[in-house]
């Protein structure tokens, strides 16, 4: 694959999702995405229509690690391209539908833990860190300080570039080992150790985590003028209590966003009465 | 008037980065929330919103169908309320409801838009080049049906809410600011639990 083909279907791919439905899924992104290539296979325009029907079926995948799948559906279909019997047509192009079908849930799998799962909160807990250690306090109800745009832009800055410096990387090379990968190469999915990775964010993310939470609790409590007076206590009880309470409705799987509801209906029905 | 339409127009562009286009994570709250602060001018609410939205809905991720509630919308609706007057622990509580609903009006549309795919299909297999288009016109559709939901929010609930707001007691302003502190805590206890290590 040339470095202008790979381009094209690395820019194309930023637009996968586009037309997300729940018949097909990312069908018509693939197709969009796909197309440079099936050109140069099929240079006669009365080939494309029937390809293409075959992209326009149902493809769902997690966008950044769909590139495995453009490199490796690019290469098979030279394959098929390339088949000089319509019986090893047809057996290619079974193998086609199962090298869709199955690649595009292993990297489902893997990009959502790692970008969803791991990538995202650990970018997360990097700008709070950045904007702690800028003394922004961003814990008070009505916020009072007046900020410089780089104080607030930088740390969004680290975590944008360090969220897709990852997510581009992959979606360039993807491309590129999906294609070249051998056929015992996983589609060039074992190059990488992402479980190793995986784990080891984790790691580091929990210890930031843990460190965060501490680091806010000494923030949010240290300058209270009354050590033990009222304010103190009432901030620590809102404090312990709810995070005890989201620690402890984790495994329940109760959404943060319900657990806020309530509390704004428990604190206001408790004020009114 | 002016703020809250640029409020939604630059909301509903940075929507499109959550799933239609690019995915940069511009979306995001720590992100988007400080980049419609720009607009209203009000850089420290811009950003504890984003940090707020962003830790409030850090435990629903987009795995499968399934469809988180937008940070964008949430941020966007939230400064937009702020703009007309509302406080930001106020603001915020129905910036999370409107989330909501959105992802709610979302799934219907992304139902509603299979059958325009179907009917686009026939027309992509005659002449391929006719796909490129589908996918502008789709990107414009999301982009339009998002501001029209962020603007119609916006006005509905930003002109019933300004107008309640002096006969609210300053009892229900108390509770709503305890309710708005909790949320950095029970967002910060999930992201512990989030890097919960389960396999290597």
């Amino acid at each position: 694959m040339t470095h202008w083909l790979q381009w094209q279907l690395f820019w194309r791919s930023f637009f996968l999702q586009t037309g997300w439905n729940f018949a097909k899924y990312q069908n018509l992104g693939l197709a969009f995405v796909m197309t440079p290539f099936l050109k140069t296979v099929y240079k006669q325009k009365k080939d494309l229509p029937s390809v293409l029907e075959r992209y326009l079926e149902g493809f769902n995948t997690q966008p950044m690690m769909a590139s495995f799948c453009f490199g490796a559906l690019a290469r098979q279909e030279e394959r098929m391209a390339k088949a000089k019997t319509l019986a090893e047509y047809r057996e290619r192009l079974s193998e086609w539908n199962s090298l869709k079908r199955s690649l595009s849930i292993t990297t489902a799998s893997l990009g959502d833990r790692l970008f969803w799962g791991t990538l995202k909160p650990f970018t997360l807990l990097l700008a709070l860190f950045i904007w702690l250690a800028l003394n922004i306090n961003f814990f008070e109800p009505v916020p009072q300080q007046t900020l410089a745009p780089m104080e607030v832009f930088g740390a969004c800055i680290v975590a944008f570039l360090a969220f897709n410096a990852v997510a581009l990387f992959v979606k360039w090379k993807g491309i590129s080992l999906g294609y070249d990968a051998p056929n015992n190469g996983c589609f060039g999915l074992t190059q990488f150790d992402w479980n190793k990775t995986i784990y080891n964010t984790k790691l580091f993310g929990m210890l930031l985590a843990m460190g965060l939470l501490l680091g806010g609790l000494y923030y949010f409590l240290h300058d209270l003028e009354l050590f033990l007076g009222l304010k103190f206590i009432t901030r620590a009880i809102i404090v312990l209590f709810f995070v005890s309470i989201s620690l402890m409705t984790r495994d329940l799987r109760i959404p943060n966003m319900y657990l806020y509801m309530a509390a704004m209906l428990i604190f206001n029905i408790v004020y009114l009465f | 008037m002016t703020q809250i339409l640029l409020i939604c127009i630059v909301g509903a562009l940075l929507e499109l980065d959550t799933t239609y286009a690019f995915q940069f994570t511009l979306s995001r709250g720590i992100i988007a929330g400080p980049l419609l602060s720009l607009i209203t001018g009000d850089l420290m609410t811009g950003l504890q919103i984003g940090i707020f939205t962003e830790l409030i809905f850090i435990d629903i991720s987009p795995l499968g169908g399934l469809l988180p509630p937008s940070g964008a919308v949430c941020c966007t609706l939230t400064l937009a309320l702020c703009s007309v007057g509302l406080p930001p622990y106020f603001a915020f509580f129905f910036g999370v409801i409107g989330a909501v609903l959105f992802s709610v009006c979302e799934v219907l549309v992304r139902k509603s838009r299979s059958g325009w795919l179907m009917r686009q299909e026939p027309l992509i297999l005659q002449r391929p080049p006719y796909l490129s288009f589908v996918v502008v016109k789709a990107l414009g559709i999301s982009f339009i049906m998002t501001l029209a939901y962020l603007l119609f929010y916006s006005a509905v609930m930003g002109s019933s809410l300004a107008r309640l707001l002096p006969f609210i007691p300053e009892k229900l302003h108390l509770a709503s600011k305890f309710a708005y502190m909790a949320v950095p805590w029970i967002g910060l206890a999930t992201l512990v639990s989030t890097f919960r290590l389960k396999t290597r």
